[in-house]
C-alpha cells in the first residue's frame, strides 16, 4: 500500500511541470538560440512555438525574447546556467506577441528593454494574453503572470555592460518591431520580421510595412540570421522568400476583391509550390485571409 | 425476395428520414423549438453546404458561408449557431434569391452552426457543421463604435454586383457597429432588416441579429437594389 502510494505521488508531482527539452544551439563562441518547434500553441508543445536568444558577454548575459510561460522561461533559465555561471542582467522583448515576452516573469533583478509602443501593448493587454495561451497551452502556463519592459528602448546603439549591440526600429510584423545586430559576431537577430520556411503570422500585419522593412533587413552584411519561427539562416535568401510569400498574400487578396470572391474561394485557390512548402501554411494562410480581407475589401 | 427488397427500401427511407443529428448540442431541441415550432425536420448534410474555418482563431469574424441551392424551391433560410448567446443569425425569404450566404458572424466558444432550409412540401432540412474556437467574441465591444469617427461612417454603404456563370452576386457592406448590448453600458444596436428589391418588387426581406460581425459584408446572390434597417429605425440605402 505504501509503495502504491508513493507511485501516485511521484506520477503526480512529474505530471506538474511540462518538460520543454531545452537545448540551446551554438551560433558562435558565445551567442546560441533556442529554436521553438513550427506549430501552433497546443498542449502537446506547451506553448514552445517561439525562438528566443542569448549572447554571454564578459560579466552577464543578455536574452533576446523569453518565450510564451514562466515555465518556459525557468526552464530557459536553467538551461543556461548549465553554460555559463554569468547572471542574466538583461532582457530585450523585440515585440508585444505573447509568445515572446510571457517568460519575463521568471527572471528577477533584470533590465528589461522594449519600445514604448511594446511596453504599453504588454501593459494593456498582458493579461488578455494570458487567458488566450492558458486555453491554449493549458497547465504549461497556468502560474504565468505578466511582467512588463522597465526599461525603454530609444537609442540606435545599446551598450550592455560594455557588450554593443545595434538596433533597429522597424515595423511591418507589428507596429513596433526590434532587430538587433550584432557587429562582432555579425549576427543579425531579426525575431518575428523574419519566419524561415514556415508560414508569417500576420495578426498585427501591414503587408507593405513589412516588405519594406524586408527590403532594408536586405542591406545588413550578416552571417547569420536568427528567425523569430523557423532555424537560423546562413543565407540572404530567407527575406527574398518571405517578401514572395507577403507579395502572394497581398496580390490575391486584391485579386479576390476585384473578382468578389468569399473568403472560402481564396482559401480553395490554388497556391504557389513556394508558399505551399512553408510549414503551417494551410492554418497561418487561413488566419491571414480571415483577418486581412475585410480591411482589403474596406479599402 | 420481393418482402426483402420492400423492407430494405422502407428501411432507408426511415433511416434518412430520422438521420440522427450529426452534431449534438444540449440546446438544439430547445431552439428547433423556438425556431419552427412543431414543423417537420430532417438532417441533411448533403444538400446544405456549409464552410467554416478550421479553426476559428478570431471569435469575432468567424466567416460562413452556406449554400443550399440545391433544395429546389426553397422558401426561407434560418441559420442559428447553438451554443451563442444570441443564436439566431439570419432569417431570409428564399423564393426570389438563391439559399446563398456569406458573412462573417461572432462566436462565444465552440459551437454547431445550423443551417434551415424550408422546401416546398414544408419540410425543413437542416445542414449542420462545428464551429472550433476559443471564442469569446459576443461579450466584447465592437471596435467601430469605439472609433472616434463612428458617428460619420455610420451607415455608409459599399456594394457591387459580380456576374457569375449562370448567376449573378451581390456583395454589400455596411459600416455599422452591431452591437449585442451583452456587455454592460452598451445598447443593443444592430442592423435587423434587409430588403432586396427590383425595380418592380420586393425579392426578399431578411432579418438579421447582433450575432453578425460589426461592419457586416453580405454575400448574396441576386441582382439589383439592396436596403439596410437597423434596430433604431435608420434606413440606409444602396443602389447597384
Amino acid at each position: 500500500m505504501k509503495l502504491l502510494l508513493l507511485i501516485i505521488a511521484s506520477i503526480s508531482c512529474y505530471a506538474n511541470s511540462f518538460d520543454f527539452k531545452i537545448k540551446p544551439i551554438k551560433l558562435t563562441e558565445n551567442s546560441y538560440y533556442v529554436y521553438g518547434k513550427e506549430e501552433y500553441f497546443s498542449k502537446q508543445n506547451g506553448g514552445d512555438i517561439a525562438n528566443s536568444a542569448f549572447i554571454i558577454t564578459k560579466n552577464s548575459v543578455i536574452l533576446i525574447d523569453t518565450g510564451s510561460s514562466v515555465e518556459y522561461g525557468q526552464q530557459l533559465k536553467k538551461a543556461i546556467k548549465k553554460i555559463t555561471n554569468k547572471p542574466i542582467k538583461y532582457i530585450i522583448n523585440t515585440h508585444h506577441h505573447p509568445d515572446h515576452f510571457l517568460g519575463n516573469y521568471a527572471f528577477k533583478d533584470v533590465k528589461i528593454y522594449a519600445t514604448k509602443h511594446t511596453k504599453d501593448d504588454i501593459k494593456n493587454n498582458g493579461e488578455l494574453y494570458i487567458s488566450n495561451i492558458v486555453n491554449l497551452v493549458g497547465k504549461a502556463a497556468y502560474t504565468t503572470k505578466v511582467k512588463a519592459p522597465n526599461s525603454l528602448l530609444e537609442k540606435k546603439e545599446l551598450v550592455l555592460d560594455g557588450y554593443k549591440l545595434k538596433v533597429l526600429y522597424l515595423n511591418g510584423h507589428t507596429k513596433s518591431d526590434i532587430v538587433i545586430y550584432d557587429e562582432k559576431t555579425k549576427i543579425l537577430y531579426a525575431s518575428d520580421l523574419v519566419f524561415n520556411n514556415r508560414a508569417l503570422a500576420t495578426p498585427h500585419a501591414n503587408l507593405h510595412d513589412w516588405i519594406k522593412t524586408l527590403e532594408k533587413l536586405k542591406t545588413i552584411d550578416f552571417k547569420v540570421l536568427v528567425a523569430g519561427h523557423g532555424k537560423a539562416s546562413y543565407d540572404k535568401k530567407v527575406l527574398d522568400e518571405n517578401i514572395f510569400y507577403l507579395n502572394y498574400l497581398d496580390t490575391t487578396l486584391k485579386n479576390a476583391v476585384k473578382q468578389g470572391f468569399d473568403t472560402f474561394e481564396i482559401l480553395e485557390q490554388a497556391h504557389p509550390k513556394e508558399v505551399q512548402n512553408y510549414s503551417m501554411f494551410k492554418e497561418e494562410f487561413e488566419r491571414s485571409i480571415i483577418n486581412l480581407y475585410p480591411k482589403y475589401e474596406n479599402q | 425476395m420481393r418482402l426483402l427488397l420492400f423492407f430494405i427500401s422502407t428501411f432507408l427511407l426511415s433511416s434518412s428520414l430520422f438521420a440522427k443529428n450529426p452534431i449534438f448540442s444540449p440546446t438544439f431541441d430547445d431552439l428547433i423549438k423556438q425556431t419552427i415550432g412543431s414543423e417537420k425536420y430532417i438532417f441533411d448534410d448533403k444538400n446544405i453546404q456549409i464552410k467554416v474555418p478550421n479553426f476559428a482563431d478570431n471569435p469575432v469574424q468567424v466567416p460562413i458561408y452556406v449554400n443550399a441551392s440545391k433544395i429546389k424551391d426553397a422558401q426561407k433560410m434560418i441559420l442559428f449557431a447553438d451554443l451563442n448567446p444570441i443564436p439566431r443569425i439570419i432569417d431570409m425569404q428564399t423564393t426570389k434569391i438563391l439559399p446563398v450566404i456569406s458573412i462573417n458572424i461572432k462566436v462565444a466558444q465552440e459551437t454547431p452552426l445550423r443551417a434551415l432550409v424550408l422546401d416546398s412540401k414544408g419540410i425543413w432540412h437542416i445542414g449542420s457543421k462545428n464551429i472550433r474556437s476559443n471564442g469569446g467574441g459576443c461579450d466584447v465591444s465592437s471596435q467601430a463604435s469605439t472609433n472616434s469617427d463612428f458617428a460619420k461612417f455610420l451607415g455608409k454603404t459599399k456594394g457591387k454586383v459580380f456576374k457569375k456563370k449562370d448567376k449573378n452576386r451581390i456583395k454589400a457592406s455596411i459600416f455599422h457597429p452591431m452591437e449585442t448590448g451583452l456587455i454592460f453600458g452598451n445598447v443593443e444596436f444592430y442592423i435587423n432588416t434587409i430588403k432586396i428589391q427590383n425595380d418592380k418588387e420586393l425579392l426578399s426581406t431578411i432579418k438579421t441579429s447582433s450575432a453578425i460581425s460589426e461592419n457586416p459584408r453580405f454575400i448574396f446572390e441576386i441582382k439589383d437594389k439592396i436596403n439596410f434597417l437597423d434596430n433604431d429605425g435608420n434606413d440606409f440605402e444602396l443602389e447597384l
